[in-house]
Order: C-alpha cells, then sequence, then structure tokens
C-alpha cells in the first residue's frame, strides 16, 4: 500500500477545489477554507445522495457515452478558473483537477462512467471490460477494443500501455500514483525498476498479442481494476515519448487534440478525428471546441457566472467554488436553481489526536462528545457550506457504506457536555490540559474560539498554538511535535477504504500521514488481511467494519465537518455536475446550447 | 546630448547589475530550495541530488550568478529541461519554460493596460490641474480639488470591483475586461481595456490635478510669466508656452516612475479585473515559491523604471533649455 507524503501542489485556497487525489486535502491545515460566513446561510441543507458506483460489464464498456438529457452537439465551451494544469502528462498526474482536464486527451484501461446523476460504474475505457483477475487477484488480463487509435490514427497497441507504465518508473517522473508500479515490483519501486529507456524491460507485464496486456503482481490486488483508472495511468504513445518533454506536448488517444497552450493562460482544444465515440463509453465530447482560460480568482468566476452575460452563458467552471461573499446570494435565489450545483467533498477530514501525548481513550471519546460540530459549521457557513459527517471513511468515495454514529453528532450537533463530563470522570484526569494546533486563517481562527469554548465547558483546557500556513504540515507531520490535537485532511483514490485507513494508519515516520501516531499490530495485520482479500464486496465491508471499530475501541480522531461546494454555471450549459467522487465537474457530459 | 545619454544609459546599465545582484542573493537565502521545488513530490534525495546539479546549484553561489548573468547574454543549456536562449533570465520550474518567454507573453498586455491609462490619467490629470490653477479660489477649482482628493482615496480594488458589478455583471454597458492584441483587433483592444484603464486613470489622474494645479499656481506667480504678461503676450500664450513648460518638470518626473512602476505589473487592477499581465505573473510567482520568475519579474519592472528615468532626464532638456545649456 502506498503511503504518500502530503501534496504540496494542491494549494486550496479560498473557494476553490483544487485538490488531489489520495493526498491531503490542500495545505490550508482546514476544513472551513471556503466557508468564511459568521452565522451562514439561510438557505436549507440540500439532502444529498451518496454517489453509487459499481462494477460494469463488458456490455457496459461499450461505447458511446450515454448522453444527459437535451444533448446537443457542437460549438465552443468556455472553461474558467484560477490555475492552470501543473502537468499534461499522465505519469506525473495526481491531482484531481488534472486528472478531470486530461480525461479530454488521455485514455486509460478503464475509467468511470456515468449512468445517471449519481450513479457511476466502473468500465472498460480502452479495454472490453474492467479486466480478469486469475491467480488469487495476483494476475490481472485486459484486452483492448478494437479501433482505439492515436491522434494520428495509428492504433494503440498493448505495447504502448504497457510503455506507459514502464515510464512511470523513470527518474524524471516524480509526481504521479504509485500503486501499479508497487505492486509490480516493490514499495522502493524507483530503485526496482528504472524505466524502460535504457533498453531493460519491466517482466512483470506482458503483451502476449497486441491486443492483450497482463500485469503480474507480487501479491493480490481485487481492486487494480479500481487503480487503473487513475488519471496517472493514462496512456503515453511510445513512438511518441519526448520523456520530460511529454509534460508539454502530449499526444492525444481522447477526443480533443490541444491546438493551443499558454502556460497560465489558455488552453484550446478542437476535435481528434481519430477519436471514435463508439470505442469510449466514458468520454461524451458534445462541444467542437473548448477554450480554457486561467487566471480567474473564484470571486470573479462567481461574478461573471452570476452575470451570465453574452459568452459567458456558455461558460462553466471545473472547481471553482461559490466564495462566502457570494454564497448566501446564490443560495437564495430561486432563478439560479437550474445553474447551480452543489456537493459535499469526499474528502476525509480529521482532528487528530497526538496519540504519542493522548494516551486515555476515555478523554479522546470525551472530547469526541463534547466537539461543537454544529457551532463550526456555522462559522463554516451554515448546513448550505458543510455537512456532518460522523465516519472515517466518506460516503461519497467507499463503496458499501455503512453510516455509524458513535458520538451522537447527528443527535446532538452541537455537544454532549455531560457525556463528556461522565467520561473524564472515569479518565486517568478528569480536567487534562490539552494543547491545539491550528493553521493561522481567519476562519480557523474563529474555529479555534468554537471548539476551545465547547472543550473547556467540559472541564478540558484546551491551549491554542496557532501555526503559519506555509509550515502547517511540516510542523504537525513530525513525530516528536508538541500538539494533542490538529486537523489534516485525506481522500481515497479510488472507492474503497484501501486508500485511506492504511494510508492515515500506516506507518509512524517523519512527514507520513499518520498524524495520530496510530501504531497498533492487530490492526496493521487486520488491514494486511482486508488488502489481501480476493472478494472486492466482502473487502469493502471489511473496511467500512474496521472504520467503526477502530473508532469505538481506539478513537484515534474526530470526524470534522465536511465543506459543501457550491458551483454556478452559464445558462446555455448543460449536462454540468460536479462528480461526487472527484468534486470537480466532469467534462465528460459538458455540452453548449445552441 | 549623447554624451549624457550615454553616461545615464551606463549608469543605468550598473545600477541594474546591482540591483540583479541583491535580488539573486536576497532569493537564494530565503528557505526554499528550488531543486526540490523543481525535483517534485516523490523526491529520493539521488533525484534531489541530480536537480541540484541540473540547475547548476551545486557551484558556489557567486558562480551561479556569473552563469545566470552570462545566461542573459549568451544563453544557457539546463541537462534535462532543455535550452534557455538568450536573454534568458531563468528557467521556471513551475513553468517548466525559460522564464523570458512567459514575460514575453505577459508583456504586450501590461505595456497597453499603462499605455491607455497613462493616456487618460495624464492627459485629465493635467488639463484639470490647470483649469483649477487658472480658476483658482473659483468653483471650477473647488470642484477639481475635491474630485482629486476623492478620487486620491478611492482604492482599485474598491473602484474595480464596483464598476465591475455595476457597468458589465449588473447592467451590461461594457464587456468583460480582456486583452486582444492592438494588431489584431484595434477596437477589441480599446473595448477591453476601456474599463481597467479608466478606474487606474482616478486614482492616478487625483495626484497629477493636484500636483499640476499646485506648481502652475507656482509658476503664474513667476517673474518671467509675469514680464510675458507685461509685454502683452496673450494669456493663452503665456499658459501654453511659459507657465505650463515649466510645470511639466515634477509632473514628468513622476509620470516616468508611474509609467516604470506600471511597467513592472499593475499587480491589484490585474487581479481585480482577471487580466494576465506582469502583476498577476509576479503574485503566482510568489505563491509558487518560483524564484527564476520572481526574479525576473523584479528585473523587468526594475528595468522599466530605470529606463524611463533616463527618458524622464532627456525630457528634462527638452523641456527646459537651461538643462541642456548645463
Amino acid at each position: 500500500m502506498t503511503v504518500r507524503t502530503r501534496s504540496a501542489v494542491a494549494a486550496l485556497a479560498i473557494g476553490a477545489l483544487a485538490l488531489t487525489s489520495a493526498c491531503a486535502e490542500g495545505n490550508q491545515g482546514g476544513p472551513a477554507t471556503s466557508g468564511g460566513q459568521s452565522g451562514g446561510s439561510s438557505a436549507p441543507a440540500e439532502a444529498y445522495k451518496p454517489a453509487s458506483i459499481t462494477v460494469g460489464t463488458a456490455e457496459d464498456s461499450k461505447g458511446p457515452a450515454i448522453p444527459p438529457e437535451g444533448v446537443v452537439k457542437g460549438g465552443t465551451v468556455t472553461m474558467i478558473d484560477r490555475n492552470d494544469f501543473a502537468h499534461l502528462d499522465p505519469a506525473q498526474i495526481y491531482v484531481n483537477t488534472e486528472a478531470n482536464f486530461n480525461l479530454l486527451i488521455a485514455r486509460s484501461l478503464t475509467g468511470y462512467k456515468r449512468v445517471a446523476k449519481g450513479d457511476y460504474k466502473l468500465v472498460g475505457d480502452l479495454a472490453t471490460d474492467t479486466g480478469t483477475p486469475s491467480d488469487g487477484g495476483k494476475t490481472w488480463t485486459f484486452t483492448l477494443k478494437d479501433g482505439v487509435k492515436w491522434q494520428d490514427g495509428t492504433p494503440i497497441t498493448s505495447e504502448d500501455v504497457k510503455w506507459s507504465m514502464e515510464r512511470t518508473f523513470a527518474p524524471f517522473v516524480t509526481q504521479g500514483p504509485a500503486y501499479i508500479q508497487q505492486w509490480l515490483t516493490d514499495v522502493d519501486y524507483k530503485k526496482a525498476y528504472k524505466g524502460p529507456y535504457d533498453g531493460k524491460r519491466l517482466s512483470s507485464i506482458e503483451t502476449p498479442d497486441d491486443k492483450t496486456i497482463v500485469y503480474k503482481f507480487t501479491s493480490p490486488h481485487a481492486d487494480a481494476n479500481y487503480a487503473l483508472a487513475m488519471g496517472g495511468y493514462a496512456i503515453v504513445p511510445k513512438a511518441k515519448d519526448t520523456k520530460e518533454k511529454y509534460d508539454k506536448e502530449p499526444f492525444s488517444s481522447g477526443p480533443y487534440i490541444i491546438t493551443s497552450h499558454v502556460v497560465d493562460k489558455t488552453v484550446d482544444l478542437e476535435r481528434n478525428p481519430h477519436w471514435d465515440p463508439a470505442t469510449d463509453p466514458i468520454r461524451g465530447a458534445y462541444p467542437d471546441k473548448w477554450h480554457l482560460e486561467f487566471g480567474l480568482e473564484p470571486l470573479q468566476v462567481t461574478d461573471r457566472l452570476l452575470a451570465d452575460s453574452g459568452a459567458d452563458q456558455k461558460t462553466f467552471t471545473f472547481y471553482s467554488s461559490t466564495p462566502p461573499e457570494r454564497l448566501q446570494q446564490v443560495l437564495d435565489d430561486a432563478s439560479l436553481a437550474s445553474r447551480r450545483m452543489s456537493s459535499p467533498s469526499p474528502y476525509g477530514n480529521y482532528y487528530y489526536f497526538n496519540l504519542s501525548r493522548m494516551k486515555d481513550a476515555k478523554i479522546r471519546q470525551a472530547v469526541n462528545h463534547a466537539w461543537p460540530s454544529k457551532q463550526i459549521q456555522q462559522v463554516m457557513g451554515g448546513p448550505a457550506a458543510a455537512a456532518l459527517p460522523t465516519t472515517i471513511l466518506n460516503e461519497n468515495t467507499t463503496v458499501g457504506y455503512q453510516p455509524y454514529d458513535l458520538f451522537g453528532k447527528t443527535t446532538k450537533p452541537e455537544g454532549d457536555i455531560e457525556k463528556a463530563k461522565a467520561l473524564l470522570k472515569e479518565s486517568s484526569d478528569p480536567t487534562p490540559t490539552i494543547v491545539y494546533a491550528y493553521n493561522q486563517t481567519p476562519v480557523q481562527e474563529r474555529v479555534t474560539v468554537v471548539i476551545k469554548n465547547a472543550l473547556e465547558k467540559a472541564g478540558i483546557k484546551v491551549v491554542a498554538k496557532a501555526l503559519d500556513r506555509k509550515t502547517y504540515y511540516d510542523s504537525i507531520g513530525m513525530v516528536k511535535n508538541e500538539f494533542d490535537l490538529y486537523w489534516a485532511g485525506w481522500g481515497s483514490d479510488w472507492p474503497s477504504g484501501s486508500t485511506v485507513l492504511p494510508v492515515i494508519f500506516g506507518p509512524v515516520a517523519d512527514g507520513t500521514p499518520n498524524y495520530s501516531h496510530l501504531k497498533d499490530p492487530a490492526l496493521t495485520a487486520e488491514m494486511d488481511k482486508i488488502t489481501a482479500m480476493t472478494d472486492i464486496e466482502a473487502a469493502n465491508a471489511a473496511w467500512m467494519a474496521l472504520d467503526k471499530k477502530i473508532q469505538e475501541t481506539i478513537t484515534p480522531l474526530v470526524v470534522a465537518e465536511n465543506r459543501i461546494a457550491t458551483m454556478l454555471h452559464g445558462s446555455k450549459v448543460g449536462g454540468a455536475e460536479i462528480d461526487p467522487q472527484q468534486w470537480i465537474v466532469q467534462p465528460n457530459t459538458i455540452f453548449v446550447k445552441p | 546630448m549623447i554624451r549624457f545619454i550615454t553616461r545615464r544609459t551606463l549608469g543605468a546599465a550598473v545600477t541594474l547589475v546591482i540591483i540583479a545582484a541583491v535580488t539573486f542573493f536576497l532569493f537564494f537565502a530565503v528557505p526554499a530550495d528550488p531543486a526540490r521545488l523543481a525535483c517534485g513530490k516523490v523526491c529520493p534525495p539521488e533525484l534531489l541530488e541530480q536537480a541540484r546539479h541540473n540547475l547548476g546549484l551545486d557551484q558556489p553561489l557567486f558562480a551561479q550568478f556569473l552563469a545566470w548573468l552570462t545566461g542573459i547574454f549568451t544563453g544557457r543549456d539546463y541537462e534535462g529541461l532543455g535550452r534557455c536562449p538568450a536573454p534568458c533570465l531563468g528557467f521556471s520550474f513551475v513553468n517548466r519554460a525559460p522564464v523570458w518567454e512567459t514575460i514575453l507573453d505577459r508583456l504586450p498586455l501590461t505595456v497597453s493596460l499603462t499605455i491607455g491609462a497613462a493616456t487618460v490619467f495624464f492627459t485629465f490629470g493635467v488639463a484639470t490641474g490647470v483649469v483649477a490653477a487658472l480658476r483658482q479660489g473659483r468653483p471650477l477649482d473647488k470642484i477639481a480639488s475635491v474630485s482629486s482628493l476623492i478620487g486620491a482615496s478611492v482604492q482599485i480594488y474598491f473602484a474595480g470591483t464596483l464598476a465591475l458589478y455595476y457597468l458589465v455583471y449588473k447592467n451590461h454597458i461594457l464587456r468583460q475586461p480582456k486583452y486582444v492584441p492592438f494588431t489584431e483587433d484595434p477596437v477589441g483592444w480599446l473595448s477591453g481595456l476601456a474599463l481597467p484603464w479608466v478606474v487606474l486613470a482616478i486614482i492616478f489622474t487625483a495626484n497629477y490635478t493636484r500636483m499640476t494645479r499646485s506648481t502652475m499656481v507656482e509658476q503664474l506667480g513667476e517673474d518671467y510669466v509675469r514680464t510675458a504678461r507685461a509685454k502683452g503676450m496673450p494669456g493663452r500664450s503665456v499658459v501654453m508656452r511659459f507657465a505650463l513648460r515649466g510645470t511639466m518638470i515634477p509632473i514628468v518626473t513622476i509620470f516616468g516612475v508611474d509609467l516604470g512602476t506600471l511597467i513592472g505589473g499593475a499587480i491589484i487592477t490585474e487581479q481585480t479585473f482577471g487580466l494576465q499581465g506582469l502583476g498577476q505573473l509576479s503574485i503566482r510567482a510568489v505563491t509558487n515559491s518560483d524564484l527564476p520568475m520572481l526574479m525576473a519579474t523584479v528585473l523587468v519592472a526594475a528595468g522599466a523604471i530605470v529606463v524611463f528615468n533616463i527618458i524622464v532626464d532627456v525630457m528634462y532638456a527638452v523641456i527646459d533649455p537651461r538643462v541642456r545649456l548645463s
């Protein structure tokens, strides 16, 4: 299992959802970066249905994609956001914004097909289905579809797929996912293999013919088909591989070709004539052209989309969420209903207890009971801006999700002070003092006051320690830090607990995401056992059960409030919706109305 | 005159080298490690060393500075990154491109923004100041003084946001500010930048009005103006040929500095209107810890101020014959 250090690339400033995939949720050190309104919105919270994700069949893997209602082909759609994409080489892609854009120009063996709103299927993208496991999940075989081609019309072969994976081992690749590489070789995969450029090939990937590709892992991995759907495992043509330079000159296997890219300013796309919709169950590719503009703050994006004038009627945003200044207006205006999208974060946000210092589980449970979730929610902007999850695993990114509420967050969201007091009486220290470290942002300052007030009512003295925003993760990432409680975020790479629990409760070392320093051999053994399970459904159920067990028996964290993103799109943009798994507007269903 | 310009140009070149050296050493003194930034997230020690070597960061700091300075004239090769042609001001680890390319891309917008806004604020500022001086103590003077006070107090992010909201988003009177090259579409260039010009001009005009008014009042009381009037020269000629000429010396001085500053990047204006010029580029360089880009933008800004100072010095000689004679 991969243990990744937190990403420094996804700075999540106010109102933007530029997030990493399985990594820390930005580096702001607090979940309330978007919601800054004290008092919150008066708009009622929308009832959200968790996303449904299932594994599709070979039939589901056939193109074309299921069109959204009222779809129209043609026209030019404009996308406006703050940041350009740091990487276009799939091997270097890990953040969701880049993976999302790359859907337009790059294809993978597998991917997610939208069946209906909130209903997704894992299907074969380049492959005819989601792969066939054998040898107890150690071997996975994929067959490429007929008619899949590169932008120059040459067919995509199994050799290209193998090459694409091999090049991710090369020294210049420093950003993408590492799961498959580790499964094929070793945890320290960069030492095990240096990439294909010196002529050495990877024997654990076999290509018996042009259409068949076989991955041979060192251990069973029942969810390899999910892992291969990550943007970082999209393909690169062997014949056009320019190593480092490929990051600036990608060769398309998707429905569009980049015709112009002015870094940090604009990207323009036109149709790839060799992309065949009949081979693609995922991408609708309805507009003829795409024009992407960068450099706009979320407030500017929101104002332009609110005005909905001229060319902005055919404009949308991938990830610029409505900032606090406009949130109430956007939520309260009934005329915006058809242009408004909302979705809770698929990321896990936690206030970790430092178990090296807070050794008594009773005190940790008391903190959980006294936690002022509702008050923090108000600071973040109210129920329309923040949800109150109760589990470690996120309901939107966990297949087989089962809710539980051990600390009464649903029944007493303002905190149960009496229950906390009772637990403290039974603990080793009925009047403990805890050091709470927080990221010094205006919103976090307010959240800290709320936490301090609530815990002190229960008899817990809180010493608040402000940390610098730029070094926040470095400070809390030190094993020998001097704090008892601090926030950090994490998200899954695919909808299963396998990329969450073994990571946030993985090895304890400086800079690793096990911020609670939970070191329990029995837990590690159980996680290893579930990881090795070949029955994916049983594994998903086991992850969910383990989630509850960890909170019940160890309580290493407080599950934090979860932001809800609200975005707008132009009135002549159709098919726009936030992907609940990626928390970003997917390009696959977008179309332009005449 | 040629000797004067040559001397000033050489002085400017020395100033720029000093600025470059100070910027270089200051930026490399900050704790951010360019090699780590270039290396990426999964960066084992051997890769970090390689990145350090590729960027020349394993050399002594002075050697690095010399290499950087030489690169401006000869270009540089960055191992694993490619050739950075002259004038090479460095290689951005974030954009993975020579910084000069990016600066050249952003410069036309900033120059357009500066030229347009400067034309507006210089013309209106000086004209209003002259009128206020000639109507000293009368209602027109009072209106000009109060207006300039209000204008000087308004911040761009306030005026810009209000103007955008009412003129663009709410009432659709003006189009969304956007840069279109003049050579491609002069009308689009004008209409796309009209709003930022006007907003930027509101703030700057006030300074010019106040300064023009006070200097002009002073000039109108000078002996040579009185002499001209006594000799029977028409009032209009006295103002335009004598008083205004004397007034222009301090005005041209601040105009040169303002132009240089704006070329360096009208950061808040560009940010407010979502324009991708040098100002936005500097902000992004700071937030991304993109040191080469930041150094280059600082150098361009400093260069602009130095160049406009030379132009101002030359203008002194044009405006005031005494400078030429001295």
